[in-house]
């Protein structure tokens, strides 16, 4: 379909609407400056400037009102823009006019001018960017880590957990409610649902026909490909996961376990967990909820004995303590965790002379997720205190006297995901017994053998040829 | 004084008061409408200049250079064990498996590839030369790997091998340098040191970076590749041995006690107090530390660098023999030093350079045994880490500086008397392990002779960058102020390889 020459002329305005913001600009730097003796010089100046900005205010004008009959934008920022943009015309006439009868009110004009030449500036790049462009990009990378942290990709509801993060940030900036080219807006199930100019953009069920995954689809140079060029595009990635929302019923509200998944899509889900991009938060053994800065004495009481604590991160109040340089552990070193024992999240106690009595003390903190006492000289009897940490992920016993006795007795930590076995007094025999009494525990009991080989010890020396 | 003259002398007071007021105000505006644009200016643009309650890189703090410093963001790993296989192995005997390439065997070269290119001894048409290694799937997942690893080959489910990494150097001294600094010249620091600047060490008696080598010789590129750069010199990595004293001048000479030292890194470290007090130079209390870290390192090095502690069954599981300096005996100590709480393990072994000058340069000879060399004692590693419950909280890296041609190298344009290959800086293979990293995976993919890269290419920069996020730091905002400017380790490149995170 060819344009008709009002819609041509209209499409020249994104190129004229500069001319006269930048000389009406520095007409009025200039006349302001000229009132100076120092710059007299500059009213000749002053006047030409005025000219040429009135001209092309003028022009862009007629040409920003050819394109607003378009219809693809909003109305209510569309008219306020189109207003505004007369008035700056207006005003610079005005003003042009008033300068060159030198009349002194022209002051006035083109300080309103230059108000005017703002607003209308502004407005016009909310037509175009977007009406939060200004302050997107704070705003942006806020919700971005929100949406992008999907514990469980099943559990996510599709539409607006997976497939309207996609849609908001490549297609949203142009089909929004402020602005809705080919008169298709994809900011909500509805307008989703009802498409734009030509119809129908999604057919429930088939990807390959609906016009949203065809255009993604067309190559980049073909003028119907969407995004746009220079906009950015959508991934493979992205483009799979859009089809696959289509294909698989276009639900609004279902939640991906619901729905069939392919053997194509299914590593693609997958990877929606790890979350993407260079910040990759994946959270190893914290716990969800936050918790209040730790005691600073307390924390010195616990250096001051050469012990290491530290925040798990920067903007974390959870602690990590590590005994490694800690000589002649006593009991009262290990009462010192009480008084971190809501942050103490991943504590090391490997290869110190720890009892089953000491673990009195860390029973009470609750907030444990890794806990590491290999090596030490805890028994079966030190479990009793043990089973009290609800949300222990990690343990490592390697190299300490335990046996299947105590660790049947872990089975009530639902948390728990893997202990250390290595060297313990486990016999063979239990290993059976402790997986069916921990059956969702990864138990590692060590133990590995890397055979010798004869090439390990020889030297390979190539066969002569006969 | 009559009224009239009181009444005037209040006017001229008032007057006087007022016109002062009127000026001050004036000139104050006048004066600092500059300054409050600025301050305006600043807050506006406040995201560019500071991070707004972002992470923050650690600020240097003379006195405490080695404390224990937490990361922007959790960390899954909390140490790094860095294998480094200087001289660069050939990628097309030992994971990339190219059966396309074994039917161009002993056929020239296409032009296409020859086109442009550059290459550091292979001149006009060289041979193809088709995989000398037998490959198989291995694992539950299935990964390629040749028969030159039969050990590695049974751990592939617990590591990612990623095929698609490529430098832009193609000697080794800049391409190792490219590796662990992040540029091909000198000056910059290494992974280690930036590491240590960002973390410290969780063991004060401990430095927090150690360096081992093993095969004969240093990597090409020399201290510089575990330098500090332009990092404060505490950073650096420290090179132990494995034979002999561990580090070089560690034992109290004849005739002095360990008393008589401790008073006398005393008495220097009084007089540097004093220095310090008059100066002021950050770089005194460093010294001080690092005076007090020697001391401390003179029970703790020996203690933890002796693998005759271990018992027999560890020593042989990594192949390990007491006395010698070898890789094995190095990667045995790295995990002892791992266990201890030191934060970045380096090891280099040399001599992976297989031209075919030599039958010790030859893929199908010298190649086999250097890779009996390591296979056993990589593969001990990730077992033990793992039987240890270490594995999961420390990174395990393994590669060269570039890889090797799929053509036969033909120097100077004559044919070699062994079957060697050149160096290829379009694509080699690297793998990875614990911390925090997906086993059983593989990322990326060379064309089907393993030429270049077809999917996923990875650079140095890439690698250093999924280092760094696997030790709780966005590469991007880690960063030291130097001449003016905050340097980062990826310089303007680098992006975390997230599909090969668990």
């Amino acid at each position: 379909m060819l344009l008709t020459i009002s819609e041509f002329l209209g499409r020249f305005h994104p190129v004229l609407v500069h001319l006269p913001i930048g000389i009406l600009l520095i007409a009025a730097v200039f006349y302001f400056l000229s009132l100076r003796e120092k710059y007299k010089a500059l009213q000749q100046a002053t006047s030409v400037a005025l000219l040429l900005g009135m001209l092309s205010a003028v022009g862009s004008s007629i040409s920003g009102y050819l394109l607003s009959i378009s219809g693809d934008y909003e109305a209510d920022i569309v008219s306020i823009h189109k207003w505004m943009g007369f008035a700056v015309a207006a005003i610079a006439i005005v003003s042009y006019f008033l300068y060159t009868r030198k009349s002194n009110a022209v002051k006035w004009t083109i300080g309103l001018m230059t108000i005017l030449i703002f607003i209308t500036g502004h407005s016009g790049g909310s037509l175009t960017h977007g009406s939060d462009y200004l302050t997107k990009s704070i705003a942006v990378t806020a919700t971005k880590k929100e949406q992008k942290r999907i514990a469980n990709v099943q559990e996510a509801v599709l539409y607006s957990d997976v497939v309207q993060p996609i849609l908001e940030e490549k297609c949203y900036s142009c089909h929004n409610a402020a602005k809705q080219k080919g008169k298709l807006r994809l900011d909500g199930p509805e307008w989703i649902s009802k498409g734009g100019k030509q119809g129908e953009v999604v057919i429930t069920g088939k990807a390959d026909e609906s016009e949203l995954i065809k255009r993604l689809l067309l190559t980049k140079q073909h003028e119907d490909h969407m995004p746009p060029k220079e906009k950015p595009q959508l991934s493979e990635k992205e483009i799979a996961l859009l089809h696959w929302w289509i294909n698989s019923g276009l639900s609004f509200d279902k939640k991906v376990k619901d729905l069939a998944q392919t053997e194509k899509i299914k590593p693609l889900l997958l990877s929606l967990q790890t979350a993407a991009g260079n910040e990759v938060k994946a959270k190893p053994q914290l716990p969800e909820a936050s918790v209040e800065q730790a005691d600073v004495a307390a924390i010195k009481k616990l250096t001051d004995r050469g012990v290491v604590v530290l925040p798990v991160a920067q903007n974390s109040n959870y602690l990590l303590v590590n005994f490694v340089t800690v000589q002649n552990l006593k009991e009262e070193d290990i009462k010192l965790l009480l008084g971190i024992k809501k942050q103490l999240v991943w504590l090391k106690l490997g290869n110190q002379p720890v009892t089953d009595d000491m673990l009195t003390s860390i029973a009470q903190c609750k907030a444990l997720t890794r806990l590491d006492l290999n090596q030490t000289k805890i028994t079966d009897k030190g479990f009793i205190h043990l089973q009290q940490l609800p949300n222990l992920q990690t343990l490592n016993l390697v190299g300490t006297a335990v046996t299947i006795n105590g660790l049947t007795q872990l089975k009530n930590i639902k948390a728990l995901q893997a202990i250390y076995l290595y060297q313990t007094s486990v016999d063979k025999q239990s290993y059976a017994a402790i997986k069916t009494a921990l059956p969702k525990v990864a138990i590692d009991t060590g133990g590995y053998i890397v055979p010798t080989l004869p090439g390990d010890t020889t030297v390979f020396v190539k066969p002569k040829a006969e | 004084m009559t009224q009239k003259e009181l009444n005037n002398q209040r006017l001229a007071v008032e007057a006087k008061q007022k016109e002062l007021q009127f000026f001050t105000r004036r000139h104050f505006l006048k004066e600092s409408a500059m300054g409050f644009g600025a301050l305006a200016l600043g807050s506006l643009l406040g995201s560019c200049g500071n991070n707004m309650g972002m992470a923050s890189s650690p600020v240097f703090d003379a006195a405490h250079p080695l404390a224990p410093r937490m990361p922007f963001f959790p960390a899954k790993a909390r140490s790094i064990i860095y294998l480094h296989m200087a001289g660069a192995p050939s990628q097309l005997e030992l994971f990339d498996y190219k059966p396309e390439l074994a039917k161009l065997n002993g056929q020239d070269c296409p032009p296409s590839l020859l086109e442009g290119k550059k290459f550091a001894f292979i001149r006009g048409v060289p041979k193809m030369l088709g995989p000398q290694a037998n490959f198989k799937q291995h694992g539950k997942s299935g990964l390629w790997v040749s028969d030159y690893l039969p050990h590695f080959s049974t751990i592939v489910d617990d590591v990612s091998i990623i095929k698609s990494v490529t430098t832009d150097q193609f000697n080794h001294a800049p391409a190792q340098l490219l590796m662990h600094t992040g540029s091909a010249r000198l000056g910059r620091p290494s992974i280690g040191s930036w590491v240590t600047y960002g973390l410290g060490t969780e063991n004060q008696n401990l430095p927090g970076f150690v360096v081992l080598t093993s095969g004969g010789n240093n990597p090409d590129a020399g201290k510089s590749v575990w330098g500090s750069g332009f990092l404060p010199s505490v950073y650096q990595g420290v090179q132990c041995r494995s034979e002999g004293d561990p580090v070089l001048f560690i034992n109290d000479p004849q005739g002095i006690d360990r008393d008589l030292r401790k008073a006398s890194i005393d008495a220097i470290n009084k007089v540097n107090q004093e220095q310090y007090k008059e100066f002021n130079d950050p770089e005194i209390l460093s010294r001080i530390s690092q005076y007090e870290m020697a001391y401390k390192m003179q029970i703790s090095i020996p203690e933890v660098m002796n693998i005759n502690d271990e018992p027999e069954y560890i020593r042989e599981m990594y192949g390990a023999q007491p006395g010698k300096g070898s890789f094995a005996n190095n990667v045995l100590l790295a995990r002892k030093l791992v266990e201890k709480g030191v934060r970045f393990v380096q090891l280099f072994d040399w001599g992976w350079d297989t031209h075919g000058t030599s039958a010790d340069g030859a893929v199908d000879i010298g190649l086999i045994n250097k890779c009996r060399q390591v296979d056993k004692a990589m593969t001990a590693l990730i077992l033990d880490l793992k039987q240890r419950g270490l594995l999961d909280e420390t990174l395990v890296v393994w590669g060269g500086e570039f890889g090797r041609t799929p053509m036969q190298e033909n120097r100077d344009g004559k044919e070699m008397p062994f079957k060697g290959r050149d160096h290829h800086a379009e694509a080699f293979s690297m793998w990875m392990a614990g911390g925090g990293i997906k086993g059983g995976t593989t990322y990326g993919e060379t064309d089907e002779i393993g030429y270049s890269i077809a999917s996923g290419k990875t650079e140095a920069f890439d690698i250093q960058a999924t280092i760094l996020n696997q030790l709780g730091f966005d590469h991007e905002k880690f960063t030291y102020e130097f001449q003016g400017r905050p340097f980062r380790l990826t310089d303007v490149s680098g992006k975390v390889i997230t599909d090969i995170l668990a």
